[in-house]
């Protein structure tokens, strides 16, 4: 039967994305490691991790500031650029596959610019709510940008009774631009210092962070992660419509809103943590589609991988291209993701069959 | 088997449905009709629960709707819609397979080996295997709906609603998905209520009908429910006729436009043309007649604009193919023309008209000679053909008595008339007789069935007397 075959084929060729991608994590996150103002030998690299994680070092005497530039300073880096940009691909599938819409992610509805606002607000004012201690900076990123995702929903609903994709990207951009002004308006009021501290953060880095933000953006991803994976099969049924999608016994109300809070976690930490690095959510999953078809139970853990590779390599060209100074890695993410945005809103109106 | 009782619901500010009752068995073909706005799609809501209940009860199997949880009620019932739009690039195989989802129990979720049996099978029957890693995108709308049928199947339902699935098919497709749906409905005893538009192929497929009319069921019944025409009218405001199927037991509808034909009449008010000559005599009117006749071309009840005769030197090979080579040779269009062979002379035909209060008659007769080929008297006549044509409305009843007074006139006629001795049979297996009636015309009056039978029984009879009077003259 040739249907056997083919299904044996597709299988088999899904186990090997998972491998390729399992490799170009290890393989970027090597390279991360490796390339710097000063580099290490391999050897030595891979002796520190075991040897600091597991005890299993071999090599004898290695200079106590290798340690540290590769422990303290660039392992953290390299696992925080991972683990923002498996967090926001991922969010970015989630959103596409709930709102049906191949341009949706965290930065294009509007969800990142929430979540900034609130992380500029918890910087700005020192705001410490009482019993989170550090994490009052990511759950206050969480809940803003949940917020302003209700926002935009609000004002599509308003504005048009389809959830149309070109009014869902519309009103993201509008809420994106009023919630920027506010965070511009926040930043004119301080003083110098805060001021510039802000704006380079807002362009998004992983740099200089250390194993505190590592820290802070792990249990979320950790709990984001887990509630979208398990809702492959609701965001499959969901591309045929919320209503057949019922039909079919999806208990839809619940999906979404399970789906719509692990993809806001997911934002929120990320932004928290290293400020708002735009269109990784919106290529990586595109890209992973391409390659592996649309089933959701796939789309989601690549896109999470080849996500965080992604972010590994775009930091590493971020602060290698004019070392010893540092690009920010949102200008990098941009420079690359707006004109693949811009070639899949031409593709998504041929596709529907209209003459450009 | 599904049970509604007492249903009310609807929308917040506006309530659709009023205490809607209706029993649909097991392993039938309910049809739902009505209107748009009478509550067909807003009772599917209730059903499928996408609209709350507000009154009443739907059970299914016993089991009353609402203390289901939404898996359980699709592992029951299952929907096809109209055309839905897919996002992404699903292939057919992953859309059907989207199916199985109220089944899938294990605590990864997975698809199964029966998963994947009942997926193949339900691909073979629908025949969509060769679709199966095409994206869905790709297909045409018969194909789409195939497989969305297929997706729906795979749930392995008793009970299919269908929300006029075939809505933007063509008539092939429809009436495929619907011999698939009709087939499954028999082999499997699967129960389908179905919401469909075209009140025709409701008849053609449904075992039951219910009319819905503001939000209530109007009448329920097997589809003899649709020969009710007044009930149709009133629930359609549309004028509707029934007719029987040609084929099928079945009754379908024709339904008549409010405007009329504004189609200018020559200023004489005649619509008629005739031409002769040697071989044809051809009547042509404006406006087609409504015709009941037993022509060798143009039998039945049908309508028709052209009427013709035809010369053949023999009766002997006489065929269709034959007088479709004399129309097209006379450009006539034989789809719109009743025919008719003799060998008698053309010149020799009989023609009468008369006229009483704007009720205007013609009646044709030719009667004809039998060849002097074996050892029967030269001149015996064989066949006797007439044709009478009319002004006004005429109910297809009143057709039939003209068509009988036509027989009757004619057979008095021979009686009285022939001369003696002569072999002149009341009827011929050949003889052909058309009557129709030109009802389109402007200003044409409504004809009372008994006027029309004693108006053709006159005619008849004065034409065959002028035709017998030359016969027996020559």
């Amino acid at each position: 039967m040739p249907s056997l075959s083919t299904q044996k084929y597709s299988k088999n060729k899904i186990v090997w994305l998972y491998i390729v991608s399992g490799g170009l994590v290890l393989g970027t996150a090597l390279i991360g490691l490796l390339t710097s103002s000063v580099s290490f030998p391999i050897p030595t690299i891979i002796h520190i991790i075991l040897d600091k994680t597991l005890h299993l070092g071999w090599l004898e005497d290695v200079p106590k500031n290798e340690q540290l530039i590769i422990w303290n300073i660039r392992l953290p880096r390299v696992l925080l650029a991972f683990c923002v940009g498996a967090s926001l691909s991922l969010a970015g599938a989630a959103f596409q596959g709930l709102l049906r819409n191949p341009l949706a992610d965290p930065y294009t509805i509007g969800v990142s610019s929430g979540a900034s606002l609130g992380a500029v607000i918890v910087m700005f004012f020192q705001v410490n709510i009482i019993g989170l201690g550090n994490y009052t900076l990511p759950v206050v990123a969480i809940v803003s940008g949940l917020l302003t995702l209700f926002v935009v929903f609000g004002l599509v609903r308003l504005s048009s009774r389809s959830l149309a994709i070109e009014t869902i990207i519309l009103a993201g951009i509008i809420v994106s631009a009023f919630v920027g002004s506010l965070i511009s308006l926040l930043i004119a009021l301080g003083d110098k210092d805060s001021m510039s501290q802000i704006i380079y953060w807002l362009y998004g880095s992983v740099g200089m962070r250390g194993w505190s933000h590592v820290q802070l953006i792990i249990p979320f991803m950790i709990v984001g992660a887990i509630i979208l994976l398990m809702h492959d099969r609701e965001l499959n049924a969901l591309a045929l419509g919320e209503e057949a999608a019922d039909h079919i016994g999806v208990n839809v109300k619940r999906g979404k809103i399970y789906i719509l809070i692990g993809a806001s976690l997911l934002t929120g930490a990320a932004v928290s943590v290293s400020g708002s690095i735009g269109f990784v959510g919106l290529v990586i999953p595109h890209l992973v589609r391409l390659v592996a078809g649309p089933n959701h139970r796939h789309v989601l853990p690549l896109s999470m991988l080849i996500g965080g590779s992604f972010l590994i390599l775009a930091d590493l060209v971020s602060r290698t291209m004019i070392a010893p100074k540092e690009l920010p890695i949102g200008v990098i993410t941009a420079l690359i993701g707006a004109p693949v945005f811009a070639f899949l809103l031409i593709r998504e109106r041929l596709g529907r069959g209209e003459n450009v | 088997m599904i049970k509604i009782e007492d249903l009310v619901g609807g929308y917040a500010k506006k309530r659709i449905i009023n205490g809607l009752n209706l029993q649909i068995n097991q392993g039938e073909f309910f049809v739902l009709l009505g209107p748009n706005g009478s509550g067909k799609t807003t009772l599917f809501k209730l059903v499928t629960g996408q609209l709350p209940i507000q009154h009443g009860r739907i059970s299914i199997a016993g089991k009353s709707l609402s203390t289901l949880s939404k898996i359980d009620k699709a592992k029951h019932i299952a929907v096809l819609t109209q055309e839905v739009h897919i996002s992404f690039d699903f292939t057919v195989e992953e859309i059907v397979s989207l199916g199985r989802y109220p089944h899938q129990k294990s605590l990864f979720k997975r698809l199964t080996t029966d998963d994947r049996e009942v997926i193949e099978t339900v691909m073979d029957m629908l025949k969509i295997n060769q679709f199966r890693n095409t994206p869905f995108r790709m297909l045409s709308g018969g194909e789409k709906q195939r497989v969305l049928l297929a997706k729906a199947l795979a749930q392995e339902p008793e009970i299919l609603l269908l929300d006029e699935p075939t809505n933007h098919l063509d008539i092939k497709h429809t009436f495929q998905m619907l011999d698939m749906l009709k087939e499954w409905q028999q082999t499997k005893n699967l129960t389908i209520f179905a919401i469909l538009h075209d009140l025709n192929v409701a008849s053609l497929y449904a075992d039951r009908v219910a009319l819905l009319h503001e939000g209530n069921v109007v009448d329920v019944g097997d589809i003899n429910t649709l020969r009710n025409e007044t009930q149709l009218e009133k629930v359609y405001e549309v004028q509707v006729k029934t007719q029987p199927h040609p084929i099928v037991p079945k009754p379908q509808l024709v339904m008549t436009p409010t405007y009329t034909n504004s189609e200018s009449e020559t200023p004489d008010g005649h619509s008629l043309t005739i031409k002769q000559n040697e071989a044809h005599i051809h009547l042509q009117f404006e406006q087609p007649l409504r015709t009941i006749s037993n022509g060798m071309v143009g039998g039945g009840i049908e309508w028709f604009k052209h009427f013709c005769l035809f010369h053949v030197e023999t009766n002997n090979h006489c065929s269709e193919q034959m007088i479709y080579q004399q129309m097209e040779a006379y450009d006539i269009p034989f789809e719109q023309a009743v025919g008719i062979m003799t060998t008698a002379n053309i010149a020799d035909t009989v023609i009468v008209t008369k006229r009483k209060d704007n009720f205007e008659m013609i009646a044709l007769v030719i009667v004809d000679l039998m060849v002097n080929q074996h050892s029967l008297p030269s001149r015996a006549p064989r066949m006797i053909h007439m044709m009478i044509f009319m002004d006004g409305h005429v109910t297809d009843a009143s057709l039939v008595s003209g068509y009988m007074a036509a027989a009757e006139a004619k057979a008095m006629a021979i009686q009285h008339l022939k001369p003696a001795h002569h072999p002149l049979k009341n009827s011929d297996i050949n003889d052909c007789l058309v009557v129709a009636a030109q009802q389109q015309r402007n200003g044409t009056v409504d004809v009372e069935e008994a006027d029309v039978r004693k108006g053709i029984m006159n005619i008849a009879y004065e034409a065959m007397k002028k035709a017998l009077h030359k016969y027996v003259q020559t």
